[in-house]
């Protein structure tokens, strides 16, 4: 006989280990487990049975895996704390004492140092793998970057975050690595691609945020030193690879402004409060530059050669819209980096100016000037300046009369031109004129973006169209299931004219079966009665057999059609004119058996699907449910969308009226 | 000084409660208050002791509390300020001596109390206000009145009294313990005093010891001409030590090899600006496979269309979703905000939520279990089974064609001719009926019993001989209808030869003459009740089947040979049911005795079974439908399972018939209830054995009308056109197609 096999000892009751019981095996405390976890990236567990892998009762029980808690009992990090929790230990007994200079010196000289770098190294074996899970600290320390300092929140922290973040950006603006960005409510979304990973970061628009009571600052600020450690060796990487990068693509181009846009990025970083962009940076860069030539002749001189063949893909547009599209590389850096580099951008002093000149350097501009008032480093501060080819405005187009007159003649400052007043030789756009024109890829229409114009609606350049979902860029025919628009139409016109006729939309079946009978004007179809019979049965019974619907539909019309021309006939044999009204009360008529139509094609082909189901086990029903339902919820919220649009739609058209 | 305040204070007066305030009020503390407390006591030493006292006093003092000596100073002044002036006047009643400082000092001389004046003087000191509350006096500066009309003024209080408390003294040893065997107070003398005192102060008691000796000193520095002892010099005094020099030794290797450093003071930290980081952590990155456990968390989702600052109007809430979205609790929400449209970048307003939802994405990350779940992403049709279309499972009957009338009563049983010309039927009125199929004319009727139901009427397959078999009560009659109507000129072997055949045991006779007339060759007397006839494929044999429960086993199936006029019984054991499969030469249950299969189709009372005509061959496996009369029709698919296939239930009562089309060319079968429909299904099978049978539900044909809880009773399939026909309890049969 083989061995009984004692309880809990091998499977799920030994894989898994309750919170709880970690702490214990840790000796830590709770606060410093946590911190251990979100350090070593050690997340909870839910084991497949939650009664087997627990040994009590308790329903509401956090699982963690048992090798995770094995493998932190060697964390270095682990007497890290010990230290800490003994240091301060001793603070508080000098405090206690009184002894406050003792307190001091112990905090000063033996607080224990947390060094994540082999955290980092464990966690993430390869540079590809931190790239990969950069997304939540990118937006986390952006976050960070723009709050206040406050005694949750050290300056220090912040001020650590924004270098960081500056020098990411920089090293985005030098590879031209930003791919796309969105505006949305919540702040501005921006997508690089590193070394082929996809990178996407969230920025708050520049508010003091609000602070709701239960946002716990600890657990954000673990996450923080995390991140910021993470971020630091990315970045010291990236500069690394960088350089020579930036070196090779500068090669490339025309290197005319690049000092000054140079200056410029590190000017901007120094708008934003932080002195120190790293020093030994800007000497690679200075480097980067000395090697790549400086030749400072070919100043203007990219245009876009359009025809020459080149190497790069194709781009293949499916020629109708029922085929399968074939995924395609987005575009490269040096395409990015083309973008906007022969022009000469003005952010006016209401456009946010961090986040355009982020974006257009990143494409590619060399020379963004701005008002002064915006900070230094700028390409130009005057506005008036001919070499400006692009100026963003973002204010309302108000009546020349409204506009405050030009100062006094003598005030010969930078801000001599009007507000409102345009320059001559120069566009004028809003600020989402150039996300469009990023996601896109290519210059859009600048009228449609004017000063005072109604946009365009800000679309999310994340959003594949997949078939059966709605999509705002085409057109509503092109989405629009067969007969939508007529019966959605129908619909409408019934509704607005009068509720007279309700039942023929409404009442399905039945009595759109007597109707037909009425339809057919008496005319003898053959098997009539069988239909009737059939319908009886259909009533009666749980499955309904075949009804022969759809050929009696069809012959239904075949009839009418022959009984107009019979008609006409007779009326012609009369010698009556035959009577538009009459065509007319037909063609309406016919426009309703259509309707009908749709709607038996629809019956017929629910209660084929019926017999179908019926004919499947009740497990594999259940599933053909679950995934009708969620399909059906994508379905139906695009016909909402597509029914509103239609809406917005023909009241445009009433207007236009 | 009072002489008679002796050495000891009373401790336990000092902190004394008011209510005795009003006793020693202020200006009254008079010879009495003072001393009459005390004067019991002392007054045997006071007199003799008057000088020693001072001398006492200090000595005592010494070693009481600290504060005493200025306490001491209080008491002196105390009694001076409030004490009148008893004694005669002109003659002062104290002495002034000189102090340690060199002023001067009043010593008062002792008061003396008389002894019969207590009570009278305490009765006078009285407070006589009453039970007025004394905080009525709280501004004055008396409490109250005594029995003289005098005011008694306010006690002195606080730090005056503690003084003045403090300065009474106890005479010299007074414990205030009553010694057990005198019954007197026990006074301690000086020497006890004394001894108690050392060991209070932790001192030797024992007399004569003197603490503070001069020392002698018997080891000192100066060398003395004699030495103390006598012994040699040790050796370890002039050899260097080994173990010393070791220690040594270690000590400088430590040194040298840098293991000891010298005191270096703990130098300032660094800045954190200074720890830059300044390498590559990924200088020699290693690629790791992810361990098979580990989970990366999932990254947030892009922002959709409706996200953006100034979507499509057609992704703003009307006012009723707006209106739904805030009632909804934000943890039901589907979105965490609503989307807005704010026409121009300056127009947006911060995003107040921002750091809260990035305090909750922390919070996933580290405290949300994390589960893989697989995603089906699979087009919902493929789920759904691949069902030919309704163009391939025409034809199928769909209509009544033909009714025929004719029959009292139920119409018991159904066949269709091989030929398919030819229906014959049996009712409850004793009579068979032939009827032409397409016109539902009757061709011929023979009346076969009078009171008893003719149960089965089965044609002879095969066209050479036309032979009908009927059951009716205990008999089976074999009938050759008429050749009238153009068929079967000759009379049938069977009925030329059937009187030599009396041998068996159920002997085959002629029936009267009416029926001969009428066409009916042979009646086989079973004496129980057969319910089922089946013939054979080639038309030689026939199965009749008795079930009813009175049959004995043995006797419940017999075979009858028609070419030799022979019955037999081949079981032992009962059976139900019978029929042979279509083109097996004999039954299964003939050709092995043993029982082949056993099927548990789960109903209760099956009515009928039909066996597919491909089974057994090498077309499709063995397939069976069973009716039951608990409504359920069961697909068996023997080769598959010996459950049934798929169990329908599609009819609200009991399935009297079921019957497979007999040719190979429509895979229908068709169920007959009581609920007065019959139910036509298409159900094919293929030789694929990894592929079921495919069944599909196509029609349910009503025309019967229920008589007497019967609907439909029987059911046959025309041979060769997709043609049903059915006999109804209403005395109908209609033929479908």
């Amino acid at each position: 006989m083989a061995k009984i096999k004692k309880k809990g000892t091998s499977g799920a009751a030994k894989n898994y280990i309750t919170r709880t019981q970690a702490v214990r095996k840790l000796q830590i405390s709770l606060p410093d487990f946590r911190r251990l976890c979100i350090f070593k990236g050690i997340y909870p567990r839910e084991p497949r049975n939650k009664k087997k892998a627990s040994k009590t009762s308790t329903p509401n029980t956090t699982f963690y895996y048992t090798k995770d808690i094995q493998y932190l009992l060697h964390e270095p990090l682990l007497n890290k704390f010990r230290d800490q929790k003994s240091l301060a230990k001793k603070i508080a007994r000098s405090l206690g004492r009184g002894e406050v200079s003792d307190a001091s010196r112990l905090e000063k000289n033996n607080a224990p140092r947390l060094t994540l770098d082999h955290v980092i190294k464990e966690r993430y074996p390869t540079f590809i793998d931190a790239l990969r899970d950069l997304d939540d600290a990118l937006s986390l320390l952006f976050l960070f970057a723009t709050l206040p300092s406050t005694d949750h929140v050290p300056s220090k922290t912040v001020a650590l975050c924004q270098r960081l973040c500056h020098e990411f950006q920089h090293y985005l603006i030098m590879t031209n690595s930003l791919r796309r960005s969105f505006l949305s409510i919540k702040g501005i979304y921006y997508q690089a691609t590193i070394q082929g990973q996809d990178i996407m970061w969230l920025v708050p628009y520049r508010f003091v945020q609000r602070v709701n009571g239960d946002v716990d600052y600890r657990i954000m600020a673990t996450f923080v030193e995390f991140y910021t450690t993470l971020l630091g060796f990315v970045n010291f990487r990236l500069d690394e690879n960088g350089a020579e990068l930036a070196a090779f693509t500068l090669e490339g181009r025309s290197v005319g402004d690049v000092p000054k846009a140079l200056e410029a990025s590190k000017a901007q970083s120094n708008g934003n409060s932080n002195k120190e962009v790293s020093k030994e940076l800007q000497a690679k860069v200075d480097k980067v530059i000395k090697k790549a030539g400086l030749d400072q002749s070919t100043d203007e001189e990219m245009v876009e050669t359009t025809d020459e063949p080149t190497d790069a893909i194709d781009h293949f547009e499916p020629a109708a819209p029922e085929a399968d599209s074939l995924p395609q590389p987005a575009m490269s850096g040096n395409e990015a980096g083309a973008l906007f580099a022969p022009f000469v951008f003005y952010i006016s002093r209401e456009a946010p100016k961090a986040p355009l000149e982020f974006i257009l350097r990143s494409f590619g501009c060399k020379r963004v000037g701005w008002a002064s008032v915006l900070g230094d480093g700028a390409f130009t501060h005057d506005e008036t300046d001919p070499r400006i080819t692009h100026q963003i405005v973002d204010r309302p187009q108000l009546p020349q009369e409204s506009l405050p007159a030009i100062p006094a003649a003598d005030e010969k400052a930078v801000q001599k031109v009007q507000p409102g007043a345009r320059i001559p030789g120069r566009t004028y756009v809003q600020p989402q004129w150039v996300w469009d024109c990023i996601n896109e890829g290519k210059l859009l229409r600048a009228d449609l973006y004017a000063p005072g114009a109604t946009l365009p609606p800000h679309l999310s350049p994340w959003v594949k169209a997949t078939r059966g979902a709605y999509d705002p860029r085409a057109t509503l025919a092109d989405q629009e299931d067969e007969d939508e628009a007529e019966i959605a139409a129908e619909a409408s016109d019934s509704d607005e004219e009068m509720e007279d006729e309700p039942a023929a939309d409404d009442k399905p079946a039945a009595a759109e079966e007597s109707e037909e009978e009425s339809v057919d004007g008496g005319m003898d179809v053959a098997g009539t009665d069988d239909d009737e019979s059939e319908e009886e049965s259909e009533e009666d019974e749980d499955f309904g057999g075949f009804d022969e619907e759809a050929a009696s539909e069809s012959e239904d019309d075949d009839e009418a059609a022959r009984t107009q021309h019979q008609k006409e006939l007779e009326a012609e044999a009369a010698g009556l004119p035959f009577t538009a009204s009459a065509a007319a009360d037909e063609a309406a008529k016919k426009k309703s058996s259509k309707s009908k139509k749709v709607a038996a094609k629809k019956r017929s082909e629910d209660e084929e699907l019926e017999r179908q189901k019926m004919m499947m086990s009740r497990k594999k029903r259940k599933l053909l449910e679950k995934m009708m339902y969620s399909n059906k919820k994508t379905a139906d919220e695009s016909a909402k969308l597509r029914s509103k649009r239609r809406k917005l739609e023909k009241g445009e058209k009433g207007e236009k009226n | 000084m009072n002489p008679k305040a002796a050495s000891k204070k009373r401790k336990a007066v000092t902190r004394d409660v008011e209510e005795e305030a009003g006793v020693f009020s202020g200006d009254e503390l008079s010879k009495g208050n003072l001393d009459g407390a005390l004067s019991d006591n002392s007054k045997d030493l006071s007199d003799s002791e008057d000088d020693e006292s001072d001398s006492e006093v200090e000595l005592v003092d010494d070693f009481s509390d600290s504060e005493d000596g200025e306490e001491e100073l209080d008491s002196d002044e105390i009694p001076s300020d409030t004490e009148e002036v008893k004694p005669t006047a002109g003659e002062p009643n104290f002495r002034i001596v000189k102090d340690a400082n060199g002023n001067d000092r009043y010593l008062w001389d002792e008061i003396h109390p008389d002894d019969n004046s207590e009570l009278s003087e305490v009765d006078e000191n009285a407070n006589t206000i009453g039970d007025i509350p004394l905080k009525f006096y709280d501004e004055y500066p008396h409490i109250g009145y005594d029995i003289n009309g005098k005011k008694i003024m306010r006690p002195a209080k606080g730090e005056a009294l503690d003084a003045l408390l403090d300065s009474i003294e106890i005479p010299k040893g007074w414990t205030g313990l009553t010694d057990p065997k005198t019954g007197k107070p026990l006074n301690l003398s000086q020497e006890e005093l004394e001894l108690l005192r050392k060991v209070q102060m932790n001192e030797v008691p024992s007399e004569g010891y003197d603490p503070y000796e001069p020392l002698v000193e018997w080891f000192s520095s100066e060398k003395e001409i004699m030495p103390l002892s006598a012994a040699p010099e040790p050796k370890r005094r002039f050899v260097p030590s080994k173990h010393e020099q070791k220690r040594v030794m270690k000590l400088v290797k430590a040194i040298r090899e840098g293991r000891i450093l010298p005191y270096k003071a703990p130098e300032e930290r660094e800045d954190k600006e200074e720890e830059l980081i300044n390498y590559d952590l990924w200088a020699d990155e290693v690629e790791r496979p992810d361990h098979v456990m580990h989970i990366p968390a999932p990254k947030l989702p892009p922002p959709g269309y409706e996200e953006s600052y100034h979507p499509p109007p057609e992704y703003l809430p009307d006012s009723k979703e707006r209106k739904a979205w805030e009632q909804t609790d934000p943890e039901d929400r589907e979105k965490d905000f609503l989307p807005n449209d704010f026409g121009s970048l300056r127009k947006v307003p911060g995003y107040d939520n921002f750091v809260q939802e990035k305090f909750e994405r922390c919070l996933d990350l580290y405290l949300a279990p994390r589960v893989r779940r697989s995603k089906l992403n699979i087009d919902p049709e493929s789920l759904l089974p691949k069902l030919p279309s309704p163009e391939e499972l025409k034809p199928f009957p769909t209509a009544c064609a033909t009714v025929f009338r004719g029959h009292k009563g139920r119409v018991r049983s159904v066949n269709v001719d091989p030929t398919g010309i030819w229906l014959a039927t049996g009712g409850d009125d004793g009579t068979v009926r032939v009827w032409e199929l397409l016109t539902g004319r009757q061709l011929w009727s023979a009346k076969l019993s009078d009171d008893e139901a003719v149960n089965t009427v089965r044609w002879r397959p095969g066209k050479d001989a036309v032979v009908l078999a009927a059951t009716a009560g205990d008999d089976i009659f074999l009938a050759v209808p008429p050749h009238r109507w153009g068929f079967a000129a000759s009379r049938p072997a069977p009925s030329a030869s059937e009187d030599g055949k009396k041998n068996a045991p159920p002997t085959w006779i002629r029936p009267e003459a009416a029926l001969v007339d009428a066409g009916v060759c042979v009646v086989i007397p079973l004496r129980y009740v057969p319910k089922t006839i089946s013939w054979h494929r080639r038309g030689d044999y026939f199965v009749t089947v008795c079930s009813g429960a009175s049959t004995p086993a043995s006797v419940a199936i017999s075979i009858h040979t028609v070419s030799k006029h022979l019955t037999q019984f081949p079981f032992r054991r009962r059976l139900k049911g019978g029929g042979p499969p279509p083109d097996r030469p004999l039954p299964p249950l003939e050709t092995h005795p043993l029982l082949v299969k056993i099927l548990q189709p789960g109903a209760r009372w099956i009515s009928s079974f039909d066996i597919h005509p491909t089974s057994s061959s090498a077309s499709g496996g063995d397939n069976i439908i069973v009716g039951s009369y608990d409504r359920r029709l069961l697909w068996h698919d023997l080769d598959l399972s010996q459950r049934p296939y798929k169990t329908l239930r599609y009819h609200r009562k009991a399935i009297r018939a079921v019957k497979f089309h007999p040719s190979g060319r429509y895979p229908l079968f068709a169920d007959a209830s009581d609920d007065g429909s019959l139910q036509i299904f298409h159900g094919s099978v293929t030789g694929d054995m990894l592929s079921n049978a495919t069944i599909v539900p196509l029609k349910v044909l009503k025309g019967h009308k229920i008589t007497g809880e019967l609907g439909v009773l029987d059911i046959d399939w025309h041979p060769r056109e997709a043609w049903a026909v059915s006999a109804g309890a209403d005395g109908t049969c209609r033929l479908w197609m």
